[in-house]
């Protein structure tokens, strides 16, 4: 709150004042005492000297999707061969440039979102409604703390968070424009602060919808709900949300519960939004993430489908109008030509959609959403229900018309074969469509380049009913943040080497063989006690599978940050916790001072936290932004096959001994540490690389012996069971003998005596010359 | 399956360093492998049976045939699928520095050893084993607990090349399981008395841990007989095990040097190796004590002792206990104070098992001091409370804010009270001499009002003109009290 004070004129004995104006923008009434860091709301360069110590480390590595430039009226302008743009770009910053774009995509959602949310949620409960993350969670905002330098109390104290982030947004965006930024180096340590701008903005979205709206606050038995294509009811009224902002979809449950008939209609949701539908009320349902929008859509079984942001197919509103659902569209993020009703009496928005006068309008206000849905969902379903006719016949009259040309399957991003499916189909085997059915990811590309219009992706629908009908698993509620004391919890025993590291599964879902393999790796190494986490749709898909127990591994595994369970954090917002833990274990364990003190907790986290994500299906620029972010605080980021297209890597070279030199905090020296983690940003082929990688780059320079023993014999024993041998590099891990797992000590030793092996010390390690301890 | 293995064959090879071919695979990655129910061939233990031990010796060299298996009664390929059978586990160990002190170390290695295996599930520890194997390992070959006792032998010399001489029994006959259980029980009670007795005075040297340096740089746990590591996991034997058996690794021994101060454990050898392994961060350690340089913690210290100022009593918190203590504040917010290697006199991070210990923060009163703690830790530690103190001893079910406690601790006389009452009197009169210059002040100033002179006393007159004063923002910091 603004102060103002105006003396026009006073005369006392001590002053004379005439015309004064004190202007006092915020006060800020400080109780936190901690010190403040180099860094507070850093600005594009502050922390520039960071990044280039990892981009020289971790060279980025192109590969481009597209070697022109055609982002001025000068083009377009051929790149290739070391050939220059009108403007004097070259190849590598270009591709830069196209990273930090899509990086700023990413952070500009989520700030966006956080925003609306925020908006929504002060609107509601008031600037002063406290953030509170329960009793076990003292360190409420780590990325907060550590980025803007502000411990957050109540909802207001948000707001400034966001300006910050949308200022920084605005001038990196700038950077980007013809005639700025030069260099690729400069453009990616930009796409790193605004992978950190991101993170940041996921995590104020997050704790403020956890606070104010009540969600689980880090229950490693948050309740297990109900997800797949299969778990609604159609037998009631389905109101279907599809997006990632949870505001509209809990109105909806707000005004059921408040007229009593919460549980005679169905509420579920697509992708994140269903996440944080589950978190409000476990009574919602989850169909899935976004791979089964456009399928589940067609089925026409929601009466009403409300659509927030992000993430949100582009043509679904028309798919939506084709079956008769009722569409409204609630932010200033997806208008779609839609009118606006939001000034509108209920009354007459419930008329004009539930006729179809207006089958499809845009409310701008989440409380008059949740209203309209549910009168439009109970006024239309009785006459829908009874007028549901099959049109699967239809459909399997249209794939009579294949005449094989192979343009579908050329088409798909996944190589499925669509041709061989839709070709049996048309001699009345429906199986093989029945099995790309469990792989295909609903992008539909197929179906847009078939010369005849075979709606491909309904025949495949038609072709999976009976295991679509029983798609019916469970899913834990995202949890939310890491407790204080879980982390403490499993500080012994990563230092013990009872646990080997932690894995994170985020992202999309542009898998290249399905979901299953996604499960396949969570399975194992949970089955090795990693700490397995989960987040957004790839927290969706690992519930996807059953085991021969009819077990999700949900139900399988604890829900505790532990060795051998697997926590679902939540929606795409809930990936801060991710990073927030890693914060965490710097502040828990070794007091280092948050505050406005990035660089030397990135550096920390590089050097000595054992975690690595995976995001096997990523796909959105939102994914190129949180691995950027990640990456920034050390973090390692692999990416499945498709990641490729992001277009940039950032890989470390084992050959060149020189990039492993990490200081001794205690003397000072310079000594080499070994290639950990080896990458900051890898694009993984196939599952089996995925998973080595993954246990390759959990390794850190400080790793005790015992934790490096787990670490190694881990590495080694998946390497020998997916490739059938000791991997060539596990010498560059070993820095003694006591790093050997007991096990295979004789057969290593011989091999490292063949290779010339020497023992190094294991330091006490950092990038930072500061943080060198000098004894007095 | 393979035909080294005969089971009726008391004896097998001698086995060397290099790793043997086994029927499966061994490796520390196995360890944590679950065996449900539907997936076991046979157990051993549990709960389905009453009888089972496992038990660590060490002998004298030459009463140790090296390598010798024996399986008494009948072994795995004779059980019925699906059943539940006693075990009894004798290791007998030998070799000239394998002191009797080792065994209690060398036996919770069972554990993680029999983990090791694949398709092996090892539970619990001493009379209370659980072994599972699965019908995959069993089909794979694993058939005999002869392959059991060879893997353990070899682990045993790969990892402790101390050991020179090992021989393994495995009992599964009913009556022998039953006829050697009071044998196992009397080691392990003499065991436990030996640890619970052994003084710090009576040894030559300590031990450091600095495991979690990797986490903590300036963190060093002193682990001595009487003081376990914060962590709950490394004891006075343990570390001296893993000196011995790796005297480059993380815990070495510290010299006591001379005792500068035997009540609240101060050693001039310790505060040296605190002084440099801390890099200068610390430069005097009380192991005895929470409030004159207590002992750090890194991060993973079981439970915490906290200062309540409001009874001048020590409460008790642990890791798990969820919810405000007594005082208003969590484990978590606690444990802010207590982490990181910085000493904060008031907050002590501690093992459970401390609190047994004789010394247990004797500078501070020890239990006489103890005003609060979870009815869990309370139930687990209760032989150890003295006697006179036990009902004295509030918990989460009696007490739940400062002033229920007074009120608790007041009704069952506990020894802090009779501490109150000299302090209240000297309270009372310092509050007494407040008030009275409260009063004085009160009459003064409206006499002084009027008049604000102060400033321009010096001749100072402050003229501001079409000033505008514009700040973004003001910080207003509360000073510490």
């Amino acid at each position: 709150m603004a102060t103002k004070l105006s003396i026009n004129e006073l005369k006392s004995s001590f002053a004379n004042i005439k015309g004064l104006e004190l202007l006092i923008g915020k006060i800020i009434e400080e109780e936190w005492d901690e010190i403040v860091g180099p860094t507070p709301y850093p600005s594009i360069i502050d922390l520039r000297a960071w990044d280039h110590r990892l981009l020289n480390r971790y060279e980025p590595f192109y590969s481009p999707l597209c070697d022109m430039c055609c982002l001025c009226t000068f083009g377009k302008c051929d790149l290739t061969k070391g050939k220059k743009g009108s403007c004097g770009i070259d190849i590598k910053s270009q591709q830069g440039k196209i990273v930090l774009i899509a990086c700023l995509m990413g952070a500009a959602c989520h700030a966006t979102h956080a925003r609306h949310l925020l908006d929504y949620l002060i609107k509601r409960k008031g600037r002063d409604y406290p953030i509170h993350l329960g009793e076990e969670i003292d360190l409420e905002a780590p990325l907060t703390r550590l980025v803007a330098g502000i411990k957050p109390k109540k909802l207001g104290d948000l707001e400034e968070v966001l300006d910050y982030i949308e200022k920084q947004i605005t001038h990196l965006l700038s950077a980007t424009a013809t005639g700025q930024e030069a260099n690729y180096i400069d453009f990616e340590s930009k796409a790193l602060h605004a992978g950190m701008i991101d993170n940041l903005a996921l995590e104020v979205a997050d704790i403020a919808q956890i606070s104010a709206l009540r969600f689980p606050k880090g229950d490693p038995e948050a309740p297990l709900v109900d997800l797949g294509m299969g778990v609604v009811d159609k037998s009631k009224p389905v109101i279907l949300c599809i997006g990632h902002n949870v505001a509209p979809g809990s109105e909806i449950i707000n005004y059921l519960e408040k007229e009593g008939i919460y549980g005679s209609v169905e509420v579920a949701g697509i992708c994140c939004t269903a996440h944080d539908l589950t978190r409000y009320s476990t009574g919602a349902k989850i169909v899935g993430p976004l791979s089964r929008q456009l399928i589940f859509v067609r089925s026409g079984v929601a009466d009403v489908m409300v659509l927030d942001e992000e993430c949100i197919r582009t043509d679904i509103i028309e798919e939506a109008k084709k079956v008769g659902t009722r569409v409204i569209v609630t932010t200033d993020q997806l208008c779609a030509n839609l009118p606006d009703m939001t000034k509108s009496p209920v009354d007459l928005i419930v008329k004009e959609i539930a006729s179809g006068n207006t089958p499809a309008v845009f409310i701008n206000n989440p409380a008059k959403v949740g209203e309209v849905a549910v009168k439009v969902a109970l006024e239309i379903a009785p006459s829908r229900r009874a007028s549901t006719i099959s049109e699967e016949k239809e459909i399997l009259n249209a794939v009579l018309r294949c005449r094989a040309c192979g343009r579908c399957r050329r088409n798909c991003p996944a190589d499925l074969p669509i041709d061989d499916a839709v070709s049996a189909a048309r001699d009345k085997n429906l199986d093989l469509l029945a099995q790309i059915y469990d792989r295909c990811l609903n992008c539909a590309r197929c179906e847009s380049d078939c010369p005849e219009h075979i709606p491909i992706v309904s025949a495949i629908r038609v072709a999976a009913m009976e295991k679509i009908r029983n798609e019916k698993y469970k899913v834990r509620s995202g949890r939310g943040p890491i407790k204080d004391t879980e982390i403490r919890n499993v500080g012994r025993s990563i230092v013990m080497g009872e646990i080997p590291g932690v894995i994170a599964f985020v992202g999309c879902a542009n898998y290249p063989n399905g979901n299953k393999e996604l499960v396949e790796m969570a399975d194992e190494f949970a089955k090795r006690r990693y700490i397995v986490l989960a987040s957004g749709c790839s927290a969706m898909d690992i519930a996807r599978y059953k085991d021969e127990d009819g077990q999700t591994l949900y139900e399988k595994y604890a829900g505790d940050f532990d060795a051998g369970c697997i926590v679902n954090t939540g929606s795409c917002v809930s990936n801060a916790h991710i990073m927030g833990a890693a914060v965490k274990i710097a502040n828990i364990f070794a007091k280092r001072k948050l505050r406005g003190n990035f660089e030397e907790i990135a550096d920390y986290i590089l050097n000595r936290i054992g975690a690595v994500a995976i995001a096997w299906g990523a796909q959105h620029q939102k994914a190129a932004a949180i691995a950027t972010g990640a990456n920034r605080l050390g973090i390692p980021v692999i990416l499945g096959p498709q990641g490729a297209k992001f277009r940039r890597a950032f890989l470390g070279r084992q050959d060149k001994k020189e990039k492993w030199m990490v200081y001794n905090a205690r003397t000072g020296e310079k000594v080499y540490a070994g290639p950990a983690p080896e990458h900051l940003l890898y694009v993984a082929e196939t599952k089996e690389e995925a998973m080595v990688t993954a246990a390759r780059l959990v390794m850190r320079p400080n790793d005790t012996s015992k934790g490096r023993m787990i670490k190694l014999s881990h590495y080694i024993d998946l390497h020998q069971k997916l490739y059938g041998m000791i991997p060539d590099d596990f010498h560059l891990f070993v820095r003694n003998e006591s790093d050997l797992p007991i096990t295979m000590k004789d057969q290593l030793l011989k091999i490292l005596k063949e290779r010339k092996w020497e023992p190094v010390e294991i330091p006490d390690p950092t990038l930072l010359e500061r943080q060198i301890v000098r004894m007095e | 399956m393979s035909d080294s293995c005969d089971v009726f064959k008391e004896k097998t090879n001698i086995i060397g360093l290099e790793k043997p071919e086994f029927p499966v695979d061994v490796g520390e990655m196995y360890e944590g492998e679950r065996i449900r129910k539907p997936d076991m061939y046979v157990e051993f233990g549990g709960m389905n049976v009453e009888r089972k031990w496992e038990l660590v010796l060490t002998r004298p060299i030459e009463e140790i045939e090296d390598g010798k298996i024996t399986v008494i009664g009948p072994d795995i390929q004779e059980m019925n699928p699906g059943g539940s059978y006693p075990i009894g586990i004798l290791v007998e160990v030998a070799g000239e520095k394998v002191e009797k002190d080792l065994e209690g170390v060398l036996e919770r290695r069972i554990h993680y050893f029999t983990n090791y295996i694949e398709g092996v599930m090892h539970l619990n520890q001493r009379y209370d084993v659980w072994i599972r194997i699965s019908k995959r390992s069993y089909q794979k070959g694993l058939n005999s607990l002869v392959w059991i006792g060879k893997i353990l032998a070899w682990l045993y010399k790969s990892s402790f090349p101390v050991i020179e001489k090992i021989q393994i029994t495995i009992y599964t006959d009913k009556e022998k399981v039953e006829e050697l259980f009071p044998i196992a029980m009397e080691v392990w009670s003499k065991r436990d008395v030996r640890a619970r007795t052994l003084k710090d005075e009576e040894v030559n040297e300590f031990y450091a841990c600095v495991m979690c340096q990797s986490f903590a740089p300036s963190h060093i746990c002193v682990i001595t007989p009487n003081r376990i590591g914060s962590c709950g996991s490394i004891s006075w034997f343990d570390a001296r095990a893993a000196y011995n058996v790796d005297p480059k690794g993380p815990n070495f021994p510290i010299p006591k040097g001379e005792c500068i101060d035997p009540i609240k454990g101060v050693y001039e050898g310790i505060n040296k190796v605190a002084h440099e392994k801390s890099l200068g961060a610390i430069k005097s350690i009380s192991l005895y004590s929470m409030f004159d340089n207590p002992h750090t913690s890194c991060g993973c210290f079981e439970g915490i002792a906290f200062y309540i100022p409001e009874v001048d009593g020590i409460g008790i918190v642990h890791r798990d206990y969820k919810g405000s203590t007594v005082n208003g504040l969590t484990f978590s917010s606690m444990a802010g104070h207590t982490s990181g290697g910085t000493q904060n006199p008031g907050f002590n991070g501690i093992a459970i098992e401390y609190l047994r210990s004789p010394k247990f923060l004797q500078a501070d009163g020890g239990w006489e001091r103890v005003v609060w703690m979870p009815s869990q830790i309370k139930e687990r530690v209760k032989d150890s409370i003295p006697e006179h103190l036990r009902d004295k001893i509030a918990t989460e079910v009696e007490c739940k804010s400062i002033g229920e406690l007074k009120e608790f601790l007041k009704s069952k006389q506990h020894p802090v009270v009779s501490q109150w009452k000299v302090e209240e009197v000297v309270k009372a009169e310092e509050e007494v001499e407040e008030e009275v210059e409260e009063k004085v002040q009160e009459a003064v100033l409206p006499a002084q009002a009027p008049t604000i002179e102060i400033p321009g006393q010096g001749g100072i007159r402050i003229i501001l003109k079409n000033v505008k004063i514009t700040a973004e923002k003001v910080i207003i910091k509360r000073e510490k009290k």
